[in-house]
């Protein structure tokens, strides 16, 4: 698989980073690529997902979540948040604290196909996270750059109750992540009650 | 005096979409006008719609008719946006500029409301500079012109319940009471679970609480009493010992909807449309082609002429979309991750009691219910509880 062109290694720091991220996105990609193919034999548009993010720490995957709005009828189950509690679920068990839980997600990275939208990007900063990389923008909902820049906690408001900023890079292998989303929405969606898209019958 | 019964004492605001400007004092964008003979008005307006349609302006009228003193009327139209400083004619169209000599038209510059009125009020004022259209909110959701007695009686008897609920926790949380307006059935009720304690509440607290809400007031909130407060101090969570139970991001709309999802899928096993159930029978899809998804769409008329709102007396398809029609109450006004759930989960109308200065995302620090590009608009109403409507009646008078 080639790595896109506008992954260049001059938007990076250091060929550390780029490692990180080369190795992550790879890898992001890679499990998108294999689930949806398995997938879409079935066409069962439930079981389909294209957001999917993955939480890297110490250079090692340590969650990953998916968007489960559908199965759940919970709008608010985006993949972040479903990665985001896999791991304050292992934390809470082995018993770290909550001074601890916000150590760990300062080191913290999130990869995601999709710019966070407006709730994930404000629960992000809520917990320190270091840094997130996400493919496309989200010219309708996004929260870190398209619409609102909740990364960025503005001195006025948010620092006098702790505002947190994190610092967010965009555009990574933007072609394939948009690509992935117009097959996933060219299926329609069969739950809205009037949907804006005829729903693709096999 | 019982305040339970006295909703006179109660007030429920609006919250717009956009912060208001006192009336005579709107925004406003420089434009060029000219006089016309009204014989050439028709021709004038019909080629500089074509040639030049004011895309940003579609409030504002293109003609304007005044009355002289001498009962001959005076037609003026719009020719094209102005400059903010008096630089005359260099940013007047070709087009725009072929016609003012043909028509030999005599420019000059005068202000226009650059955005469309959101009152009556505000468009009385603004057609003193130029006419402009008045369009009430082509949403229509119930409230926003006013409440009926009994809406206003069933508004607040769902804040007091909200109050209660935060007021039997053991610090001062946030609550949220999922609402289906039509039934006044409370789908969802729930407080903030970033640090749940399942210590045993004493009274004294519960009267603590009682003193609080009814002394505070937007301005004034003693910080360290709100701690607890998870739309007020979101990222404070790391700070917290540890509890039984904990979560950052369990903020109490947060928790609401969950419930009000899982009641979803308890009353209402099994998909909407069952697709999956179908595809399994059908071939395989590759990679769908637009060609193929044109001729597959003729199968599909059935599914997009389901319109939910005809059912709504049938039980079986009176299934939910998420929380569709359904209202929510507040204590405080919900930060951005809150309120930005809400949108994902299709809520009606948000009611809360008190703003949210630091985080607030409803008109304090952010304001959704504005932003346009979202897919869907709640209405936002901020409700006056009676110690603080007496106060703003005293302030008023």
């Amino acid at each position: 698989m080639m790595v896109s062109s506008n992954l260049s290694r001059r938007s990076f720091g250091s060929s550390r980073d780029f490692d990180l991220i080369n190795h992550t996105v790879l890898l992001i990609i890679e499990l998108l690529r294999s689930f949806t193919w398995r997938h879409s034999s079935t066409h069962s548009r439930s079981s389909l997902f294209f957001v999917r993010c993955v939480i890297v720490m110490d250079r090692k995957v340590i969650s990953c979540g998916r968007n489960r709005t559908n199965e759940t009828r919970n709008a608010t189950r985006h993949a972040e948040i479903e990665a985001i509690d896999v791991l304050l679920d292992q934390w809470k068990e082995i018993k770290l604290s909550q001074a601890e839980v916000s150590k760990m997600f300062t080191n913290c990275y999130l990869y995601v196909t999709c710019e966070p939208c407006i709730m994930c990007a404000t629960a992000l900063s809520f917990l320190g996270i270091k840094e997130v990389y996400y493919g496309c923008a989200n010219d309708k909902f996004g929260g870190c750059g398209s619409i609102l820049s909740l990364h960025k906690s503005d001195k006025t408001s948010c620092e006098e109750v702790g505002g947190k900023s994190y610092k967010c890079t965009g555009g990574i292998m933007a072609e394939e992540a948009v690509s992935l989303f117009r097959n996933f929405y060219e299926l329609g969606n069969p739950n809205a009650p009037k949907p804006h898209r005829p729903i693709q019958q096999p | 005096m019982d305040k339970f019964k006295d909703n006179e004492s109660w007030e429920i605001i609006h919250i717009p979409d956009k912060l208001p400007f006192p009336p005579h004092q709107q925004p406003t964008v420089n434009v060029y006008a000219a006089v016309i003979d009204p014989k050439h008005a028709n021709t004038i307006v019909r080629k500089l719609n074509k040639i030049l349609p004011l895309e940003n302006l579609r409030h504002v009228k293109r003609v304007r008719k005044q009355h002289l003193d001498g009962g001959s009327t005076h037609l003026s139209v719009i020719l094209c946006l102005a400059g903010e400083n008096d630089s005359q004619l260099d940013i007047i169209p070709q087009e725009v500029a072929e016609l003012i000599d043909f028509y030999q038209l005599k420019t000059s510059i005068t202000k226009v409301c650059r955005y469309a009125p959101l009152s009556k009020e505000e468009w009385v004022e603004q057609c003193k500079l130029w006419p402009t259209s008045f369009h009430p909110p082509t949403y229509n959701i119930n409230g926003i012109t006013g409440f009926s007695e009994e809406e206003s009686h069933s508004v607040f008897t769902f804040m007091k319940l909200a109050l209660n609920l935060a007021k039997s926790e053991r610090q001062m949380v946030n609550a949220a009471v999922i609402v289906d307006p039509s039934t006044n059935e409370v789908i969802a009720r729930a407080c903030d679970q970033v640090y749940s304690c399942s210590c045993p509440i004493n009274h004294e607290v519960t009267k603590t609480h009682d003193n609080m809400l009814l002394n505070s007031s937007a301005t004034e909130e003693p910080k360290l009493l709100y701690d607890g407060v998870s739309c007020l101090n979101p990222w404070g969570w790391s700070n917290q010992k540890s509890c039984d139970s904990w979560h950052p991001l369990r903020h109490a709309a947060i928790v609401a909807i969950e419930d009000s999802a899982t009641r979803d899928r308890n009353l209402f096993p099994g998909g909407r449309h069952d697709l999956a159930d179908i595809d399994h029978v059908q071939p395989a899809l590759t990679y769908p082609s637009s060609k193929k998804q044109k001729t597959k769409s003729m199968h599909v008329n059935d599914y997009e002429e389901l319109d939910p709102h005809t059912n709504d007396c049938d039980p079986v398809s009176s299934r939910p979309y998420l929380c569709t029609g359904y209202d929510i109450y507040l204590i405080w006004e919900p930060c951005a991750m809150c309120a930005m759930a809400l949108v994902h989960q299709r809520i009606k109308r948000i009611f809360y009691a008190f703003s949210n200065l630091k985080a607030g995302a409803l008109g304090s620090v952010h304001r959704l219910q504005g932003e346009k590009s979202l897919n869907h608009h709640y209405a936002v109403f901020k409700v006056l509880l009676p110690q603080e409507s007496l106060n703003r009646g005293v302030k008023t008078e």
